[in-house]
């Protein structure tokens, strides 16, 4: 029985293959993407790749039928990242395996047949760990790019994509974050009054020697900044080693996203809010006096 | 031609109590339905439009599901019908048999031409409904998608990625899971609410879809989440200054500021 990690486009799979590798059964990478993916994701800890090649104008997603195919032929446990290409392989294999879906795990083990994980059940509000007869899918972090010198070998696999196309894309102008490997974030929420203020947070970021991030709300309803600046369950999954949350309530869909921070520093005006009770330090008051005067300070 | 949303009716587990063992207790929150998906229903209502198609809700859960509060809510947003299983065996299901069920309401409707979705569930935030809904019924999927349109039979796709705005085609049927920026859901008005109450409602049972869902797995224990214990240290703020430089200082402390 081998254990899976889907790729798709980007070799940044190395927490999978950590993951995937405890299991102590041969790891399968199922690459869908351009052959330098596959050569990348060929490395120590993974023992052969099964590689689609995708052409230009070509969605991995197109090729999902196909990945769950190759899965089917000798079903085991799956890993993959939360990209959202990652996301549609992997969905399609736990249709095709009739598997399970387990997202926030943090142990996985094989017990013959059975596979034990445990994971954070609503968000991560409580963890249970559960056993599951037979192969289950699991979503979570990618983490980056793998050590090379690996002696995998890589066997095409010939596939029809389905009806799917790229048409373009518009590189961004945008600088992208590396939110996830920061070892320090400051965030910014809905107690932000306006969009003019940024500059307030990014010189304490800046300042502190911190990435810039946000709640939900700030990246996909205002729109202040790109989506990949978000954290929570549904965007990025951050472990720094301070996180400053400003004006961020901290509902659990927010704290999903941050649970792993080293320290929690929030500011906020509600003595009532729900991060209140989830920090290392708490400043009750309003941001427009504490940032700039620990900006200041630093 | 049909265009289905599935949308999910359930408590925000905010609202639930963790007990000291890591139980989840839910029966003093209220269910509701996301604003992701109020927001997949504003995509369905203009695409349907635009397609001349009908608009179908499509909703899988507990007993709440299938209330008049839920129904209405649902379907005041500019539903035109919905089809709700209710039964409590699919109170807090997993993302495979609810995909199961919403296949075979999908298929049994006919003629169903896209489903759509909201991005993320309230509850496991997994994502994955959409991927593994769209490969039991053996269609293309695209998630996180920003504006969609389609004609009836092709559609044209675009979301934001690292890398840039990717815009993509794709012939239907398809699932497309959109992104919580793809639309501002609008407060349903009185006329809709007053419309809601005449528009047709069908409840399903577990038995009309095949039994109740086997569970996927045996629990063999619960906790609290583990993670870093958080310290509760309250710095006063009276005067910023102060509270500041107390703070660097307690970071500097820790390590974790130079
Ligand atoms: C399915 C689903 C998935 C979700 N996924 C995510 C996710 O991944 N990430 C995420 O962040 N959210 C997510 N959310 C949204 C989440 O539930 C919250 O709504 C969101 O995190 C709230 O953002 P906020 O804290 O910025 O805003 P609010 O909740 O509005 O909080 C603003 C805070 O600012 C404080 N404040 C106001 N003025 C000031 C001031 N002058 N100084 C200091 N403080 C001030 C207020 O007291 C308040 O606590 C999700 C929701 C759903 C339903």
């Amino acid at each position: 029985m081998n254990t899976y990690v889907l790729v798709a486009d980007s070799p940044a799979v190395s927490e999978l293959v950590a993951s995937a590798a405890k299991l102590g059964r041969p790891v399968v990478a199922v690459v869908v993407g351009p052959e330098s993916v596959a050569k990348a994701v060929a490395a120590p800890g993974v023992d052969k790749v099964l590689w689609v090649s995708e052409a230009a104008g070509q969605a991995a997603e197109a090729f999902a039928p196909a990945v769950a195919d190759l899965v089917a032929a000798d079903p085991g446990v799956v890993f993959a990242g939360r990209k959202p290409a990652e996301r549609v392989l992997l969905g399609a294999v736990a249709a095709r395996l009739g598997a399970p879906v387990v997202a926030g795990a943090t142990a996985v083990a094989a017990e013959g047949g059975t596979t034990v994980v445990t994971h954070g059940t609503y968000g991560g509000i409580a963890v249970a760990t559960v056993a599951y007869d037979g192969p289950v899918v699991l979503v979570g972090d990618g983490g980056g790019a793998l050590a090379g010198g690996g002696t995998a070998a890589i066997e095409a696999v010939a596939a029809t994509p389905g009806p799917i196309s790229v048409v373009s894309l518009a590189p961004s102008t945008v600088e992208a974050v590396d939110l996830a490997g920061a070892a320090r974030v400051v965030s910014v929420g809905r107690g932000l009054k306006s969009a003019d203020d940024l500059p307030l947070l990014a010189g304490l970021a800046k300042a502190l020697g911190a990435e810039l991030g946000c709640s939900r709300p700030v990246a996909e309803s205002l729109e202040w900044l790109p989506k990949d600046h978000y954290v929570g369950i549904s965007g990025q999954h951050i472990a720094p080693d301070f996180y400053l949350m400003v004006g961020i309530s901290g509902q659990i869909q927010h704290m999903g996203g941050c649970r792993g921070a080293k320290l929690i520093v929030c500011i906020n005006t509600d003595k009532d809010a729900p991060v209140m009770h989830q920090a290392d330090y708490v400043l009750q008051g309003d941001l427009y006096d504490l940032v700039p005067a620990i900006t200041a300070a630093v | 031609m049909k265009i289905v949303v599935a949308y999910q009716w359930a408590p925000d587990p905010q609202e639930a109590t963790v007990g000291e063992s890591g139980t989840v207790d839910f029966s003093r929150a209220k269910p509701a339905m996301s604003d992701y998906d109020a927001t997949a229903i504003e995509v369905g209502r203009a695409v349907a439009s635009a397609a001349g198609a009908s608009l179908v809700g499509v909703t899988v859960g507990g007993a709440s599901v299938a209330q008049p509060v839920a129904t209405k809510a649902a379907l005041s947003r500019g539903l035109d019908e919905v089809v709700v299983v209710s039964d409590p065996a699919f109170e807090s299901a997993g993302t495979l048999p609810v995909a199961t069920v919403l296949a075979q309401v999908v298929q049994g409707l006919g003629d169903v031409a896209l489903v759509i979705a909201g991005d993320t569930s309230i509850d496991n935030g997994a994502r994955l409904l959409p991927p593994v809904l769209g490969a039991l019924l053996g269609w293309p999927v695209l998630t996180d998608v920003q504006t969609l349109q389609f004609d009836g039979t092709a559609a044209t796709a675009a979301r934001t990625l690292p890398e840039g705005v990717q815009t993509l085609s794709l012939t239907g049927p398809a699932v497309i899971a959109v992104s919580a920026d793809s639309a501002k859901p609008k407060a349903p008005g009185m006329k809709d609410v007053l419309a809601a109450g005449k528009k047709p409602v069908t409840v399903k049972s577990a038995a009309d879809v095949g039994g109740a869902p086997a569970p996927e797995g045996v629990v063999r224990s619960t906790a609290k989440p583990s993670g870093p214990a958080r310290k509760g240290i309250k710095i006063d703020t009276t005067d910023p200054a102060a509270a500041a430089a107390e703070l660097l200082s307690a970071l500097r402390a820790a390590g974790a500021l130079s």
